[in-house]
């Protein structure tokens, strides 16, 4: 990766989009989902490629407006990369089919990468040592989260928004077709599925109630279970749940599944 | 403060905090319980039990949360609600903690109802705006935003204001079965987000390490970061080692390549 001197207006430009690329939820709509964010970003760019009010400046808009959806980080990344394709194009050495090819195709890939990354490690993580302090009152929890999974987005793209603008489109030959990025979710996988299974142990409980009367003292059921394996009710209902989500189950019908399972358990007395 | 001053001022909270982060920041951090619970319990006057409670829902909702436009329940608006009945009838956090997805799936519903409705006409229209005039496009955007998020505001200011006293009073008068049942559903309900969680994140190749880090909390008694301390070490070590495999492979294909010979791409996972 060889860095490249930007000029004062590239860095000016590069600043400008950076700060726009934050507003990716911005009147999302399910037609065109983040297009909104995804023009606004690249506005300061084409302004500096094309003329305003010509042709081509229109075309440019227009082509901005497609539908676009991926996670807020990698945006900047597309967007970048799409700066310096604008940019190629006004020079006649792109044209406008790779540039809606390369952003459709990197929507996909990128959306699922850094969904794994940031929502399913990162956030799992930050959320993870930010429950535990603030069990015990400690508003420094909620800081860490921010600091750990919402400042750190921040950098993030705007080190992929110069990445994507200084490389172009060598770098996506090299690093989708490497294979590297399978691994990278496989492995951002692994950090998530321990937090996960931490916080499972740590939080997911079935609190049934029941004694059994043994005539020589009363015995606990949920002592019981908890002394073959701790926890192990809570690790059952877990994956019973995993295997209905795999089976199609929405959330909102595991969530109305536990509520009567619930209510009839409390009503018998098993909760 | 009456009721509806301190409504006023969790709907403001909610609406400046959702109008940073939905519109100008999109980490999708400061909408999540954890922060915002504290901030409406501060608020409110009652700061510790928004923290402790910020904890609780950030369990609830992990993993109910927008994936692509679609979520089962508003964990944001469901969080205001929950603190606010916690605090206002200042009955305990369980309780709050319990009618918290109930009221994040019905508040949900409201959004799913308008929010199409008002952002899906708007997409030609924007096109239009795009390509005619550009230099207004920006600040358009932000007012638009500025007054469509006042809508979610308005329903959560009047839910507080006329809903969470009234809502404890029949609560109080059903049977004792029913609130301990909510109970019993809070602890389980932490679990529908971790199954959602976990069934993103599964693959039979790394699945065992759920249960690593299950037995570092269940036996061990390790806490949260040593646990990502030991993941991520451990997430390090095998990507460098798969990544030394990538590179070999690769740089066979390339020597392949060279010597002129038709190498097919292998499927390695």
């Amino acid at each position: 990766m060889a860095k490249k001197e930007f000029t004062a207006q590239e860095n000016s430009v590069l600043k400008q989009m950076w700060l726009r690329s934050h507003m990716t939820f911005i009147n999302f709509s399910m037609t065109k989902m983040e297009a909104n964010c995804f023009t606004m970003t690249l506005m300061p760019a084409l302004k500096t490629i094309y003329e305003a009010d010509s042709p081509e400046m229109k075309d440019a808009l227009q082509r901005s407006q497609s539908f676009f959806n991926t996670h807020a980080v990698p945006l900047a990344f597309i967007a970048g990369l799409t700066y310096a394709m604008e940019k190629d194009h006004a020079e006649g050495k792109v044209d406008t089919t790779t540039i809606e090819n390369i952003k459709a195709a990197l929507m996909g890939p990128t959306a699922g990468m850094f969904d794994s990354l940031f929502f399913n490690c990162l956030r799992v993580i930050a959320a993870g040592i930010a429950i535990g302090l603030n069990r015990q009152g400690n508003f420094l929890g909620s800081v860490i989260f921010i600091l750990l999974y919402g400042v750190t987005q921040s950098i993030a793209k705007y080190l992929l928004l110069t990445a994507g603008y200084s490389l172009g489109t060598t770098f996506i030959d090299q690093v989708f077709n490497s294979g590297l990025i399978q691994v990278l979710t496989k492995c951002a996988g692994v950090l998530g599925l321990m937090m996960v299974g931490a916080m499972t142990a740590q939080m997911v409980g079935v609190p049934i109630a029941l004694t059994i009367n043994t005539g020589a003292g009363e015995v606990v059921i949920a002592d019981v279970i908890n002394s073959i394996f701790p926890g192990l009710l809570g690790v059952i209902l877990l994956f019973v749940m995993v295997n209905l989500i795999k089976k199609g189950w929405r959330p909102t019908q595991l969530i109305g599944m536990i509520f009567i399972f619930a209510l009839v358990g409390a009503l018998i007395g098993l909760f | 403060m009456s009721t509806v001053g301190l409504a006023f001022k969790v709907a403001l909270v909610y609406y400046l905090v959702t109008l940073c982060d939905n519109g100008f920041l999109s980490w999708q951090c400061l909408t999540r319980p954890i922060v915002i619970a504290p901030l409406t319990g501060l608020v409110l006057g009652d700061f510790h039990t928004g923290i402790v409670m910020g904890a609780e829902l950030e369990a609830v909702f992990m993993g109910i949360s927008a994936i692509g436009g679609s979520q089962a329940a508003d964990a944001t608006l469901a969080s205001c609600i929950a603190v606010a009945y916690t605090i206002l009838n200042n009955t305990g956090i369980e309780d709050g903690i319990a009618l918290s997805l109930p009221i994040g799936t019905v508040m949900n519903g409201f959004g799913q109802f308008w929010q199409p409705l008002v952002y899906s006409p708007m997409a030609a229209v924007w096109e239009k705006e795009a390509v005619n005039s550009p230099n207004t496009f920006f600040i358009k955007n932000v007012c638009f935003y500025a007054i469509a998020n006042l809508l979610n505001s308005v329903v959560l200011f009047v839910a507080i204001a006329f809903g969470v006293v009234g809502l404890n009073a029949f609560l109080d008068k059903l049977p004792p079965f029913i609130m301990r049942g909510l109970g019993a559903a809070s602890s389980m309900m932490i679990g529908v987000g971790f199954a959602i969680l976990t069934s993103m994140v599964w693959d039979n190749e790394i699945g065992i390490w759920f249960f690593v880090g299950y037995v570092l909390v269940a036996y061990a008694h390790l806490n949260t970061v040593a646990i990502a301390l030991i993941g991520a070490a451990i997430a390090i070590t095998l990507f460098f080692s798969h990544k030394r495999v990538i590179d070999a492979k690769n740089e066979l294909l390339a020597a392949g390549v060279k010597a002129g010979a038709e190498t097919g791409e292998e499927d390695f996972f």
